[in-house]
């Protein structure tokens, strides 16, 4: 009979060891994860065959797991694993494998992958945004820290928006965007099984779904209420982010189109540093407090948490740590702007975008990858089922 | 034989059922002079200063305590130099006796006290302190066997302050633990190989002046019994006597030679070997494969194995019976000659199952050290077993990368080309796979040295070689289930390999027993007592050679070959190898052999002074139980305590072993006049409990001679029966008895009653 040739890889296993999995092994197979798994479906559940996978290092099987991004990470298994084998962890291991290897060019997966390439990683756009700055400097009649005219401090004297921010970072969002849909490709063709997939009945088109997955579980958070009520706080926390994020990212858009449509049409113009009282700009402030309270939120739970059950690997602190840093400069960069305190504010700044390009550029490589590659997870699930 | 008795009565024990007053008056009514003392006692426990005064005063030599079980209290009611014997009328009477309230029913309960009361004053009259037969033990050990264990037990034994000789067949010592050189944990914390510290174990032997090293050495002879046996030692060709107390056998194991294994490639593929061999290849760094598989599951085997044996089996049927008249004749000319029966089988690889286990962790330990974790170590398994604490060390070995296991079921091992493909399925992974390797390492069967020869060679009657091997496949164990180092023959304890396959830290720990019962053996034959299971007993089997026929049947029935005989078949009895069961008394035909205690005689006694009604529809039938001291009788007792009460016709009375029950105790039950008689015993078979292995087997058998034997005499055979009753069957055990009952009430009575 045809049977499956396995070949177990062990470097597969150090690294994902390495990538926050490092108890894997101790795994004896009695399935309690599985069972304590509360989003996990009866057939063929989950975590415990990723666990031995893991320990076998059968890379392949891993990386075409579709349950790894089914996995909401709540940390049940973990808690109540006898061996402290840490499958949570594990299963984020996975993920930050699938992150590191799916996406190209994988040399910033590399980076990407512990602390070392930090450096490397800061450099890039700090580089990026010290010429903009010297070019700028040029511009501004040689001076570092420049006034406009009415002698308020504008950002847009440097880094001006038309030439500088705006196409940097449209560049780079889709950049960003083109490498996660090749991500997602990459993913699905993993996904599906070997052999023909033959679809029976009537389907719906793939935008369908993701409208579904967007409604019924992402904006609800609905598999995070699975996990289990005592996971509340990790809902609220991740919601507050989540829509943070959403808020923030609408301001973005407004401005944007304020700006860029403000030069066909007059009357949406909307220039920037907006007053304080301005709508945009109050609920800008908005999506910084619920940034800053869900952000402070997640790092105390993750620094709550017993290292026997569940750890957290570089993967986790890099983004926590780069939201951190985007939310910090954004917020003093505002503060010292407003003190009219022009060197720190201009330097704060510089950081500021620094940040958010690290944020939006490394996206792919990067644990926030997992809000697409879960997405789209979802969405094949809801398209062809569970392999 | 007790003149002057002190009869006492525990009312605290007995309770308010019975008119104990009634009960004294009736004991110094019926035996006047025998029992010048007859007291009630409200606590008897906190008068055992008034028994002694007692004692003293009225030069009592017997006291007989008439309350709780003798398995109660029984160190409170010791008397130096006086008889004591007890009296069961709580968990076996009061509460044991089903009434109904009724007039009629507290007379059948005062009738069956009064009974057992007399039964007791009975025992006392005809027992005796026993004379222990002491003789000078020697205070050297025997070590057969100079491996792991053998090792070990030398050196206890000489910290302990005995002499030790050290037997050892091949020229070095160490045994099997030379290809071990890091072994599975022997100490704390358990988690990680080790070295074996064999070097340092020999040189400790070695520089020992208390212990005399032989090797290229066997065992030619052992005769004698514990204390005085004379081992005859053959050294290079050279024999030699030496006088030793005690043995430890701790001869192990042989690889398994058999070819069980080829269906899975050993002896065929090039890159298949089995777990010693690959032991050997890592000690000498020969392991050049890169991709180890340890197989454990052999159930494609095992299965094989198990067709060929039935076929083999089915095939050698229909010769069987000639073969045997063969032997027969050659036995009858020249008298019967040993032939050690090989009893090697593919079950021992199931035994060895354990050992595979602890030594496919230990291998790839072994494995991934050498190559600095650069290599791949499968272990799968059908059933990984791993004791006790060295759970640790799997724990542990699980966490290394290079290790990886998965319980399968392995269903080829085919050769392809530069690698061997295991074929797996029912896997942990959730798939059936092929696994590509350099090497597959098979379990290696550990096949007890007692499998292949007769080590020993006693010289004894019943032959040179343990009895009964074959129930342990080899393995020389006897009494497993209380006494693990036991052999059948006092005086010699196994230790290691050679009684179960087991791990080296167990070896150690096997070791360290086996020695301390040699010393134990040694001591006991040295103040002439039973070393085991009636530790401490004085008594032993004392032969009336006047009346002896020579029959020859205590010297083949004793399960412990104690006895010898001269040529004309005159038993020899050895007391320091005897376990005081009774079984050669039970055997007896002329009731020649008593102990001072316990005796033909005095079981008779007791059975006769049960008072049997003449009147059998009125004052129903009266049954007679023997029932085994070691199981029977306490499992009675337990029923008692939980108020499950039977028949008030029984009447029981304790026997050491069904073994012991001789065929005449039935006659005199019949002739007394009761209606039936069982013979409540251990379960024996395979799976026997008997603490004398043997004891209710033998009683079966016999069983079956006195049926025909009552059914000449017109009794029918039905009158006696017997029972296994387990320790904890407390439950089942009233029913056993009342069913019986039943059936003698639908006999109706016994013919001879009132003749």
């Amino acid at each position: 009979m045809a049977q499956v040739k396995i070949t177990p890889d062990m470097e597969f296993v150090r690294e994902l060891q390495c990538a926050g999995g490092e108890s894997l092994k101790k795994c004896f197979q009695c399935a309690t994860c599985s069972v304590a798994c509360p989003v996990a479906p009866a057939n063929n559940p989950y975590p415990r065959k990723e666990m031995v996978w893991a320990s076998w290092g059968l890379k392949e099987k891993l990386r075409t797991d579709i349950d790894l991004w089914l996995c909401h990470n709540c940390g049940n298994c973990a808690d109540l694993c006898p061996r402290g084998a840490r499958p949570a962890d594990m299963m984020s291991a996975a993920r930050n494998m699938v992150y590191k290897d799916l996406t190209q060019p994988s040399i910033i997966g590399k980076w990407m992958s512990s602390a070392k390439g930090l450096p490397i990683l800061f450099a890039i756009p700090a580089i990026l945004w010290m010429l903009v700055w010297w070019i700028r400097t040029g511009f501004n009649d040689g001076q570092w820290f420049p006034r406009a005219a009415d002698g308020r401090i504008v950002f847009g004297q440097v880094f001006y928006g038309d030439y500088t921010i705006d196409p940097i970072f449209m560049i780079t969002f889709f950049g960003a965007c083109f490498i996660l849909y090749r991500g997602v490709m990459r993913l699905f063709e993993l996904f599906k099984p070997e052999g023909k997939l033959l679809i029976i009945g009537k389907t719906k088109p793939w935008f369908m779904h993701v409208y579904d997955v967007i409604v019924e579980e992402i904006i609800t958070h609905k598999k995070f209420s699975d996990c289990g009520e005592d996971k509340e706080n990790r809902k609220t926390a991740h919601m507050a982010l989540f829509y943070s994020f959403v808020v923030l990212a609408f301001v973005t858009a407004v401005v944007a189109a304020g700006h860029w449509g403000g030069k066909v049409i007059p009357a949406i113009k909307l220039e920037t540093p907006m007053p304080l009282i301005f709508p945009v700009k109050i609920l800008a402030n908005i999506g910084m407090l619920m940034l800053l309270f869900g952000l402070a939120a997640l790092t105390l739970r993750r620094m709550k948490l017993n290292p026997k059950y569940q750890a957290s690997s570089f993967y986790d602190w890099y983004l926590l740590g780069i939201i951190w840093a985007v939310a910090v400069t954004g917020m003093l960069s505002q503060c010292f702007r407003l003190m009219d305190a022009i060197k720190p504010a201009f330097v704060v700044y510089y950081f500021h975008l620094v940040f958010v390009w690290m944020l939006f550029a490394y996206l792919p490589w990067s644990k926030l990858g997992h809000f697409v590659y879960r997405t789209a997870a979802l969405v094949y699930v809801r398209m062809y089922g569970r392999s | 034989m007790a003149t002057r008795i002190g009869v006492y009565f525990d009312q605290q024990n007995i309770g308010g059922g019975l008119d104990v007053a009634a009960m004294a008056e009736q004991v110094r009514g019926k035996w006047g002079d025998l029992t010048p003392v007859v007291k009630v006692m409200p606590v008897l426990a906190a008068a055992v200063e008034e028994i002694q005064a007692d004692v003293d005063a009225a030069k009592l030599d017997g006291v007989l305590v008439c309350g709780a079980s003798p398995r109660r209290d029984w160190d409170q009611y010791r008397f130096s130099g006086v008889q004591v014997e007890r009296v069961n009328l709580r968990e076996q009477c009061v509460q044991a006796c089903k009434t109904d309230g009724s007039a009629s029913s507290a007379t059948l309960l005062a009738l069956m006290a009064q009974d057992y009361v007399n039964m007791g004053v009975v025992k006392l009259q005809k027992s005796e302190v026993p004379e222990p037969a002491a003789i000078a033990g020697v205070r050297r050990i025997l070590v057969v066997g100079g491996g792991w264990t053998g090792l070990t037990a030398a050196a206890q034994a000489s910290q302990t302050g005995y002499e030790v000789v050290l037997v050892e067949k091949s020229p070095a010592l160490g045994g099997k633990a030379v290809n071990m050189p890091r072994t599975s944990p022997l100490k704390a914390p358990w988690t990680s190989i080790q070295d074996s510290g064999l070097e340092a174990k020999i040189a400790g032997i070695k520089n020992d002046g208390n212990i005399t090293v032989h090797t290229k050495a066997t065992v030619a002879k052992l005769e004698g019994q514990p204390g005085e046996f004379t081992a005859t030692i053959m050294v290079d060709g050279a024999e030699q006597t030496i006088p030793v107390g005690a043995v430890v056998l701790a001869t192990g194991w042989v690889p398994m030679q058999g070819s069980y294994l080829e269906s899975m490639g050993l002896g065929k593929l090039p890159q298949v070997t089995h777990m010693a061999e690959f032991g050997v290849m890592l000690r000498d760094g020969n392991v050049k494969a890169r991709r180890v598989a340890f197989v454990l599951d052999t159930t494609l085997a095992e299965e094989e194995a198990a067709a060929a044996y039935a076929r083999a089996a089915n095939d050698e049927q229909p010769e069987a019976p000639a073969a045997k008249a063969g032997e027969q004749a050659e036995e009858e000319l020249e008298g019967p000659v040993f032939v050690k029966e090989d009893l090697e089988s593919y079950k021992h690889l199931r035994y060895s199952n354990t050992v595979n286990s602890v030594a496919a962790l230990r291998m790839a330990n072994v494995f991934c050290d050498q190559n600095n974790d650069a290599v791949q170590a499968f272990i799968i398994y059908k059933d990984m077993m791993i004791p006790g604490i060295l759970e640790r060390f799997y724990k542990e070995s699980q966490n290394r990368l290079g290790i990886m296991m998965t319980k399968a079921d392995v269903t080829a091992i085919q050769d392809a080309g530069s690698h061997v493909s295991v074929s797996c399925e029912n896997t942990l992974l959730g798939l059936d796979f092929d696994l590509d390797v350099d090497m597959v390492v098979l379990p290696t069967g550990l096949v007890p040295t007692t499998a292949k020869d007769a080590v020993m060679q006693f010289a004894y009657r019943q032959g040179p070689d343990f009895p009964d091997l074959e129930l342990f496949d080899g393995f020389t164990d006897s009494n497993y289930i209380c006494f693990p180092y036991e052999t059948r023959r006092t005086g010699v304890y196994a230790a290691g390999c050679v009684r179960q396959p087991m791990t080296m830290d167990a070896c150690e720990e096997d070791a360290y027993g086996a020695v301390l019962k040699a010393i134990q053996c040694v001591e006991s034959a040295d103040h002439g007592v039973a070393v085991h299971p009636r530790s401490g007993d004085t008594s032993y089997p004392v032969f009336n050679f006047v009346r002896c026929t020579q029959c020859k049947r205590c010297t083949e029935e004793c399960p412990f070959g104690a006895l010898d005989d001269d040529e004309k078949g005159t038993p020899k009895p050895n007391p320091a190898r005897c376990r005081r069961c009774g079984t050669c008394f039970g055997a007896c035909p002329e009731r020649v052999i008593s102990f001072a205690n316990y005796n033909i005689d005095q079981i008779g006694s007791m059975i006769r002074e049960v008072q049997v009604p003449k009147d059998f529809r009125k004052e129903g039938p009266r049954i007679l139980i023997l029932a085994c001291e070691n199981d029977a009788y306490p499992a009675l007792d337990m029923a008692g305590m939980r108020n499950k009460p039977w028949s008030p016709y029984a009447r029981i009375i304790p026997v050491r072993c069904l073994g012991s029950v001789n065929a005449i105790w039935v006659s005199d039950a019949m002739s007394k006049g009761f209606d039936g008689v069982m013979l409540l015993g251990c379960k024996y078979g395979d799976d026997y409990q008997c603490h004398f292995i043997k004891g209710s087997e033998i009683c079966n058998r016999r069983k079956e001679n006195i049926a025909e034997t009552l059914n000449r005499l017109g009794v029918e055979p039905e009158r006696v029966d017997q029972f296994e009753v387990a320790i904890d069957e407390y439950d089942k055990v009233p029913g056993i008895i009342d069913a019986f009952v039943a059936r003698i009430t639908a006999l109706g009575p016994n013919p001879f009653k009132g003749m």
